[in-house]
């Protein structure tokens, strides 16, 4: 899934300029995906249909703010799910995992965070931005290598690995292979990554996991 | 018996991208034991720190999702085996949310007559489009 495609890109600055009909494609085009997001979770056809329309809202709401980074369809399911978890949390489903600062009274689901205060390591966002960059770029270089070679084992090793935090033992377990054979497929992933993220001039520090077969090889 | 979650499980359930079923099991877990909400809030710290993590940006970039197109070829069986049982593992053992809602959008598709289809598309255009502002 890469960032926004052209198609997609120029549906944005229709509907910035007010194009009802752009709107009406847009909706067209992605809002079954998100209705069955949602019902997968709710259930209810209804009840869906009002978080996705309160999505669709939040997309011109906040359209200002989107820079194309990720794909459109990637962005209209990130709102959908923002949507989703506010919904759940109001019928008391999902908890609300914030920092109270001592005055909120909403209940048993609060919890303030025992953990450091944001600000005494906050880093810049900027930072961020060319961090999460390197990375994407690192991970679709090997994601594409491995699709376009057939190499889909690898592949699936690795999702598991990283996307799902299974531990080596498991993943040979559900591939069916060693344990050895994973460790080699999980070095060769992070040597490479930590290789194209020096490449993009960045510190490889800011990522501990990318060590983490320093111990299991 | 306690039910393990990994980290990375536990920043997908944040996100809202488990399974519905994995939600609903985290969500029964962190009833029972208080320990997980405080590694959800440890997450969440982390997060609001800027410290990103591997898996994080994996998801939120979709690094390995199939396309849409490849979907669909997915539900005709019109690719290769190798290809299909990947996809297939992509949306059932991973329990990718986004391509699973994309397959069950077009598998729906075929059942929903169009008037339904047309007349959930009004709703959604009437209820938003007053919020369309030239130069959004």
């Amino acid at each position: 899934m890469t960032a926004v495609s052209e198609t997609d890109r120029l549906l944005i600055d229709r509907i910035r300029g007010g194009d009802g009909e752009a709107w009406n494609d847009l909706i067209s085009r992605y809002e079954g995906r998100l209705l069955a997001f949602v019902e997968s979770r709710i259930g209810r056809r209804a009840v869906s249909e009002d978080v996705v329309q309160e999505a669709f809202i939040g997309f011109l709401n906040s359209l200002p703010n989107y820079d194309g980074k990720r794909s459109l369809e990637s962005y209209l399911f990130s709102i959908c799910a923002y949507k989703l978890t506010d919904h759940m949390r109001r019928e008391g489903r999902r908890p609300a995992i914030r920092f109270s600062d001592g005055n909120d009274s909403s209940g048993q689901w609060q919890l303030a965070s025992s953990a450091r205060p944001a600000s005494s390591i906050v880093r810049s966002g900027e930072r961020r931005e060319i961090e999460e960059r390197a990375v994407v770029e690192a991970l679709r270089d090997q994601v594409s290598r491995w699709k376009n070679r057939g190499d889909w084992l690898k592949l699936k090793c690795i999702e598991l690995i990283i996307v799902r935090g299974r531990a080596n033992k498991d993943a040979a377990t559900d591939l069916g292979i060693t344990e050895q054979q994973v460790a080699n497929f999980k070095f060769d992933f992070l040597a490479r990554t930590r290789s194209l993220i020096r490449k993009q001039g960045l510190s490889e520090d800011i990522f501990p996991e990318l060590y983490e077969d320093e111990t299991t090889r | 018996m306690a039910v393990k979650f990994t980290v990375s499980e536990l920043e997908a359930y944040l996100e809202e991208a488990l399974t519905p079923d994995e939600m609903a099991a985290i969500e029964r877990a962190v009833r029972k034991e208080p320990g997980l909400l405080q590694q959800l809030a440890a997450i969440n710290s982390r997060r609001d720190a800027g410290v990103h993590t591997l898996a994080e940006i994996w998801r939120r970039h979709r690094a390995s999702c199939p396309t849409r197109e490849q979907i669909g070829s997915f539900l005709l069986g019109a690719l290769g085996k190798e290809q299909t049982d990947y996809i297939a593992f992509h949306v059932e053992k991973i329990g990718c949310r986004y391509c699973r809602a994309n397959l069950d959008d077009m598998k729906r598709q075929q059942d929903e007559t169009a008037d339904t289809v047309v007349s959930r598309r009004q709703r959604y255009f009437q209820s938003s489009a007053g919020y369309l502002r030239p130069g959004g």
